[in-house]
């Protein structure tokens, strides 16, 4: 049972789901507003490389983080510009720059710390030790001593399902990605709640970025987000667009996950469990979704369109 | 409406001044981090047309590149922006390796054409479902195919690692069996021109490739109506066209494009599939087919260009020590100029008519 329950799979589960579930919660605060953003991978990688870059210059947790959040959200806000004030396609704006991250981020990394490394001395994340869990079975090594950003995570959940949901400025925001032109006559700023937005996007992706280079890696290497920003896309939508169920679809991909590494040898009726196969699952299940067979999930009714005011 | 004043925008101005303008930015970039940007380019351009040899490699990369980027092309024309070249490419490279391993002692004339048609369909159908999703449920194609392009990849390393496709002594990376001789298509550069070429007859594939895409948007009525999707669904549908069964059609031949690449880099140049085959071709493929505009020698010519930005930027590292992710930094640069070229198309309507007139 423990490669299927065990303390260990649980902790690997929530290691692997909250770089995701960061991710999906810009998603969800970007196409909430009607911007689709899938520059969030290229915002996790500069969030990942500028928290370690900035570490190892100042030496400062607090400026590292700092730093990575702030790269997140100038590549974000590239992506506002062309998408909400030149209503250029937002696709081929988003992968211009994920290209623009890789290509940047490996430049840098190559040239400053190709021989080296990066630096193995620079200050990280601590963990959240939870004394009163030691003995507690499974609950204690499941969640006993995560990462400090797993939590606030946590606390970023809780606080975007109010905003969205139980907040006047999260009713207009909704209103903007669903309705713009009526949002618009109810005297509503439809490119600013939009450009707040796609940088609050950009910030929550370079977090995500800063937990795999600052909290679990301890280093950067290149294009080491490895597509995760894509399958917070995929928790998005799996998620139906809210916090809540983002972080829902996140640990569940995330399950899946550490399940392809628990289970490796592991032979049922003689053959060898097919483990990689597991890793296709937030894919399926995120198309499947989107396709009405599990469930249904609807995009906001304006995602995607850029908005042009009347009478300009 | 016509605009004769920004006529200039259709033609082939703005990939040659995006190009440049990327390339001086790029220079730029060189030139802050403490480099040459005169050296890193020299070495650049040294490494993809040095010599004969180099220009063979550059035009073996140029390939797959010009065949994903057909696939992007051929599924913006008709309006659906094919994100899942890189997938439809390897479910193809897939089909491919496992017909040409699978009877590995057919005579050449029997298992190339199955290769190659295992290659053409697998991608077909890989872009297909895409297609499908997109006209009976109503999936955006951009939804799937980003998801599609991670499912093979897994299905891939499953296949290889511990699946059917699994060689018995494949050393290092997860490999499949080698395909037949049969399956294999040959050099087509004698050594005393240019000695070791690996420039195989798929170039020629490649080539025929983009004739049968000229053909069939500009010469055939499908092409037509795939065309006049592209332009507006509604009018589509007023002059009798259902947009929605062409999508299918339209996804297909994308992924059929992309899956003869596949095929390709296979039968041409590894001979088998592993795990981490041919990676990011189908991404540079949206570059290419951009900057390219969708038309067929724009597709070869920028596919022409990243190649030997690709080749160039390996040998620009070693030569002068100038990470080859300059080339990445460039190529965003590019995307970026084009999407902005509605920037300019905005522009000169605003500024080009009556302000009341627009909206």
């Amino acid at each position: 049972m423990d490669v299927l329950i065990g303390a260990g799979v649980l902790a690997a589960t929530i290691r692997l789901a909250t770089p995701v579930a960061l991710a999906a919660l810009g998603g969800v605060v970007t196409e909430r507003s009607g911007v689709v953003n899938i520059a969030l991978e290229g915002c996790m990688l500069v969030g990942a490389f500028f928290g370690v870059f900035a570490a190892d210059r100042t030496g400062s947790l607090p400026a590292a983080i700092a730093a990575a959040v702030v790269a997140g959200i100038l590549l974000a806000a590239v992506h506002a510009l062309a998408a909400i004030t030149f209503r250029a396609d937002q696709i081929v704006s988003g992968m211009a720059l994920n290209i623009l991250a890789l290509g940047l981020t490996s430049y840098l990394d190559y040239q400053l710390y190709s021989t080296t490394g990066t630096p193995s001395t620079i200050p990280l994340v601590p963990n959240v030790h939870l004394g009163f869990l030691e003995n507690a079975p499974v609950l204690g090594g499941a969640i006993g001593d995560q990462s400090a950003i797993v939590w606030a995570t946590l606390a970023i959940v809780v606080l975007l399902q109010l905003f969205l949901f139980r907040t006047v400025p999260g009713l207009r925001l909704r209103s903007v990605g669903e309705h713009p032109r009526a949002a618009d006559t109810l005297g509503i700023d439809v490119r600013r709640t939009r450009y707040w937005a796609v940088l609050a996007s950009g910030a929550l992706a370079a977090l995500g970025g800063v937990y795999l280079s600052l909290s679990v890696a301890g280093s950067f290497s290149d294009n080491m987000t490895n597509g995760r920003g894509f399958i917070g896309l995929a928790a998005m939508i799996f998620g139906r667009w809210t916090p809540v169920g983002a972080l829902g679809a996140a640990l569940v991909f995330g399950y899946g996950d550490a399940l392809s590494v628990s289970l490796q040898g592991v032979k049922v009726a003689g053959v060898e469990f097919p483990v990689q196969l597991l890793s296709t699952i937030p894919y399926l299940l995120t198309v499947l979704a989107v396709a009405g067979f599990v469930g249904r999930s609807r995009m906001p009714a304006a995602d995607g369109q850029p908005y042009e005011s009347e009478g300009h | 409406m016509r605009q004769p004043s920004f006529e200039w925008t259709r033609g082939p101005a703005i990939p040659v001044v995006s190009v440049l303008f990327a390339l001086v930015l790029g220079g730029l970039f060189v030139w802050i981090s403490g480099h040459d940007p005169i050296t890193a380019y020299a070495a650049l351009l040294r490494g993809a047309f040095g010599s004969p040899y180099d220009i063979s490699e550059t035009l073996l990369i140029a390939v797959p590149l010009l065949l994903t980027g057909l696939s992007v092309a051929v599924a913006f024309r008709a309006g659906l922006f094919n994100i899942g070249a890189q997938g439809q490419l390897l479910v193809g490279a897939v089909a491919a390796g496992w017909v040409g391993a699978q009877w590995p002692d057919l005579p050449a004339i029997v298992l190339l054409p199955l290769t190659l048609l295992a290659g053409i369909l697998g991608g077909a159908v890989y872009g297909g479902i895409a297609g499908w999703l997109k006209a009976a449920r109503g999936v955006n194609e951009v939804i799937t195919t980003i998801m599609q392009n991670y499912t093979i990849v897994f299905v891939m390393h499953w296949l290889l690692q511990n699946g059917p496709m699994q060689a018995p002594n494949a050393f290092g990376t997860p490999a499949s069996a080698p395909i037949g001789a049969g399956a294999v298509l040959p050099v087509i550069v004698p050594d005393f021109l240019v000695p070791s070429s690996r420039l195989h007859a798929g170039v020629l594939l490649a080539l025929l490739a983009t004739v049968a895409f000229w053909f069939l948007l500009w010469r055939t009525s499908l092409g037509y109506e795939l065309r006049a999707v592209g332009l507006g669904m509604r009018a589509a549908a007023q002059a009798g066209i259902d947009p929605r069964k062409r999508m299918v059609i339209v996804m297909a031949i994308a992924g059929g494009f992309a899956g003869l690449a596949g095929m390709i880099q296979v039968s041409g140049l590894f001979h088998r599939v592993y795990d981490g085959f041919s990676a990011g071709f189908g991404f540079d493929a949206i570059a290419v087919a951009l900057l390219g505009k969708n038309a067929p020698l724009g597709v070869v010519l920028s596919a022409l260009l990243f190649a030997a930005f690709s080749r160039g930027g390996t040998l620009m590292q070693s030569d002068a020590g100038i990470s080859s992710h300059l080339v990445e930094i460039v190529e965003a640069l590019v995307l970026f100029v084009i999407a902005a070229e509605t920037v300019v198309r905005a522009v000169a309507r605003r500024w080009g008519t009556p302000v009341k007139a627009v909206s």
